[in-house]
């Protein structure tokens, strides 16, 4: 009875160290872009990419949305769908789309991991600096224990679901556009 | 399973869309959130009237306003509960677009009292829009 309340103990204790090991990771580029995004309408256009808000991930802190990554995001996301002609750095495409995040709201424990995420979209025609659309996008996405054991893990996944539905929204709402 | 050490965390951000914009209002309206029983609006909007700005709060969504004011509040207990973290967003009244946010994350060791979390928030705000 002694063994098997020790070996009990001891599956519990590893699971709980398996649970808090490691350090939080931030969400990355690659998990934050849209697989099989695919959009209705193609622009003819160039476009720059300019993202704020964002947040780097300390060691002790949980996963974050840097802007360095969401732009990266955003720019293969835009690569994949082919929705714009090409992307320029700077400020010389014919298009300029600023995304900034909002709203993160990450739960701090729990078996699945809920995160809500807004982020405002701005695109702005640069040869008159007229506004194409503005645009408040809000997602949503959930990991459970089937996606990671690991809680650090299981919360960056869902970050990341967030932010790829947040990106499909975001430039599905673009190709609707007539620019 | 907390996520969270007994290690100090504190992060401070701000964002602006456009800082004009921003600097141009003279009416807000802070949007209580429905679940808040700790009348942190009421900090909002005080902390808001010491800037020179107009401000009501309450549950309504007003369109005759320069701004509406939202805000999210997250709580831990340690010892004794503390606010975590404050999110504090200006909006567009017409179409909810975000004119500034700002976010403060503070764990236990650092811990804030709610004013001054709103100080802290609000004054990086309008730091930042300057």
């Amino acid at each position: 009875m002694k063994t098997l309340i020790q070996r009990i103990s001891l599956i519990v204790a590893s699971l709980a160290v398996l649970n808090l090991a490691g350090c939080a990771s931030p969400a990355s580029h690659e998990g934050m872009t849209p697989q099989n995004l695919t959009v209705s309408k193609k622009h003819p256009y160039s476009i720059s990419v300019e993202t704020k808000g964002g947040s780097e991930t300390g060691a002790m802190d949980s996963s974050n949305i840097s802007n360095a990554d969401l732009k990266a995001a955003i720019e293969s996301s835009i690569v994949k769908s082919s929705l714009f002609k090409n992307i320029v750095q700077g400020k010389s495409g014919d298009y300029e789309l600023t995304v900034s995040v909002t709203e993160i709201s990450k739960p701090l424990f729990g078996l699945s991991f809920k995160v809500d995420l807004e982020t405002a979209w701005s695109l702005v025609k640069k040869s008159d600096n007229t506004i194409a659309m503005r645009k408040v996008i809000k997602s949503t996405h959930t990991a459970t224990m089937s996606d990671a054991v690991v809680a650090v893990t299981r919360l960056r996944l869902a970050v990341e679901g967030a932010a790829q539905e947040n990106i499909t929204q975001g430039l599905k709402a673009i190709s609707e556009l007539g620019l | 399973m907390a996520l969270t050490s007994g290690c100090a965390v504190n992060r401070a951000t701000a964002n602006v869309d456009n800082p004009a914009a921003l600097n141009g209002l003279k009416t807000m309206y802070v949007s209580k959130l429905e679940p808040d029983g700790r009348g942190i609006n009421v900090l909002i909007a005080d902390k808001l009237r010491t800037r020179g700005y107009t401000v009501a709060t309450g549950t309504e969504k007003p369109l005759d306003v320069d701004a509406l004011v939202t805000y999210k509040d997250k709580w831990m207990w340690d010892i004794t509960m503390y606010m975590l973290e404050l999110t504090i967003t200006i909006r567009d009244p017409k179409n909810d677009f975000p004119l500034a946010s700002g976010n403060s994350f503070h764990t236990s060791l650092t811990r804030k009292s709610p004013t001054e979390m709103v100080d802290e928030v609000v004054d990086n705000i309008f730091k930042q829009g300057k």
